[in-house]
């Protein structure tokens, strides 16, 4: 009874992705995205550049869910995240999560471009997607800055001003950039709304296409290869996998398997 | 080398493309610029502030009967330009008459003399103010007590934190909390990372005794202008 539910389930499922397979190419896609052959060891250290698109994945997630209870005026901003952090069911928790993400976003990407460096993965041809990568470090700058105001607390207030301080010493473009911020020359409800303005709507609406662009590049280019030599040894493990289910089939006879495996992965280099 | 352009483009099209594009960019970019970017023509272009600054917008900071040896900070919330709405609308309705200010501390203290090794000499209090309890002051006192006073600006001159008076064994100095600026009595420049002395406010004594401001401060100081100075 139990293993004819079972097997059923299986069938509808494998209807469904067969499906959407033929229609969307779902599972070619997924699979392009998702299976990187890495080498076995330091697997771990591949892992950084995931762990930045998961955090900034919270901060969006997390920041649409503030935006219920936030208001960007001068006399509700910070009553409406103390009634985030007092009084909302897990407000404390989701700030919590959009603040401290936040902090350990910045961590992470430096933790990531370190990788990169070192290991030389801005070298050609992904030259470009170092490029992108340095301006999705500006725009996250940029946020957490524009993020620190919103809270229109003393802290965050005192930050701004010495934050748009500093880049008012900018040759040329400091004054104007300045007052483009503040909305005027001094600090007030303009400056407040603008700053919402750049950390809710723009600068996301600037990152995520860049996110995009980020995660083409990564793929056309792999990380370890060229799109060919993807291919090739997307095509070398599927071959492998193949022949290690061939492996346990024989395996049950009592047969050791190995002559075949070797031979496959020397023609694999010889070619 | 890719080919991007199949067709070759005659120089009438392009002409044509160009001058076409060109008009179209134009009203495509330049309401929203304009509308985004509309501080920096106010500010930077009109010379315009959000805080009243005409020749007669002057704030009251306060009695000079309240000032002490050391130096004194007063709160003056200047009116800030930025709420959106049209003030006589709002009078009308009664119902919001509240206005954004920009709260700030103005520090007021007697001119001193500062000798030679940077210690404190005599302060330029003018005499007859012992007795003094708030009378009318005449137009000679009125120009001794105003050649006499520094009004000064918390935002320190590096990066805008508010300063505050430090004493210690009987000298003080103004200090920034943030990076260490320090400034002798008089506001002028001693230590630290601020490019030039505290800005000082233009201001004026009147008969009653009271101190009075404007929005606006001395560009120049003992080492350049840093602008904006106003955050």
């Amino acid at each position: 009874m139990i293993s004819r539910l079972r097997s059923q389930a299986t069938d509808t499922g494998k209807l469904i992705v067969d499906w959407l397979e033929h229609r969307a190419g779902i599972v070619t896609i997924t699979e392009h995205f998702l299976y990187e052959p890495v080498p076995k060891r330091g697997a771990w250290i591949y892992t950084l550049g995931s762990a930045t698109l998961f955090t900034i994945t919270l901060q969006f997630l997390t920041g649409i869910l503030l935006l219920f209870y936030y208001v960007p005026t001068t006399d509700h901003a910070w009553d409406s995240v103390n009634y985030i952090m007092t009084e909302a069911y897990f407000g404390q928790m989701i700030r919590g999560i959009h603040y401290w993400s936040a902090n350990f976003l910045l961590v992470v990407i430096g933790l990531h471009m370190a990788q990169v460096f070192f290991s030389g993965g801005y070298k050609a041809p992904r030259e470009l997607n170092w490029v992108v990568g340095v301006v999705l470090l500006l725009l996250t700058i940029v946020l957490a800055f524009t993020g620190y105001l919103l809270r229109w607390d003393q802290d965050g207030f005192w930050a701004s001003v010495v934050g748009m301080k500093i880049g008012s010493y900018t040759p040329f473009v400091g004054g104007p950039t300045i007052n483009f911020l503040l909305g005027g020359d001094v600090t007030g409800p303009a400056t407040l709304s603008r700053f919402f303005a750049l950390h809710v709507w723009l600068l996301p609406a600037a990152l995520a296409p860049f996110i995009g662009i980020h995660l083409y590049l990564l793929r056309r280019h792999g990380v370890f290869g060229s799109e060919f030599e993807y291919s090739d040894r997307l095509a070398k493990l599927h071959e492998r996998q193949r022949l290690e289910s061939y492996e346990e089939y024989e395996s049950d006879e009592g047969e050791p398997y190995t002559g075949r495996r070797d031979r496959a992965d020397r023609n694999g280099d010889e070619e | 080398m890719a080919e991007l352009q199949k067709d070759p483009m005659t120089r009438k099209d392009f002409l044509g493309f160009g001058i076409l594009g060109a008009i179209t960019g134009a009203i495509l970019t330049i309401p929203p610029a304009a509308f985004v970017l509309g501080p920096i023509i106010d500010t930077d272009v009109l010379g315009e502030s959000d805080v009243p600054n005409g020749p007669d917008d002057w704030f009251e900071v306060g009695s000079i009967t309240d000032l002490k040896e050391e130096p004194v900070a007063f709160r003056v919330d200047f009116p800030v330009n930025q709420t959106y709405g049209d003030r006589a609308i709002q009078e009308e309705s009664g119902l919001s008459t509240e206005e954004f200010v920009v709260e700030s501390a103005v520090w007021v203290s007697w001119s001193t003399e500062i000798l030679s090794d940077g210690s404190y000499g005599e302060s330029r209090r003018p005499a007859f103010l012992d007795n003094y309890n708030g009378e009318t002051l005449s137009e000679d006192q009125i120009q001794e007590v105003q050649g006499s006073l520094n009004v000064l600006s918390s935002s320190c001159a590096h990066l805008g934190c508010p300063v505050r008076w430090i004493t210690k064994e009987g000298e003080g100095e103004f200090l920034c909390p943030c990076h260490g600026g320090i400034y002798n009595i008089n506001g002028e420049y001693v230590g630290g990372p601020p490019p030039r002395g505290m800005y000082a406010y233009t201001s004026e004594v009147r008969e009653d005794g009271k101190i009075y401001v404007r929005h606006e401060f001395d560009s120049g100081g003992d080492l350049g202008p840093q602008e904006p100075y106003v955050i």
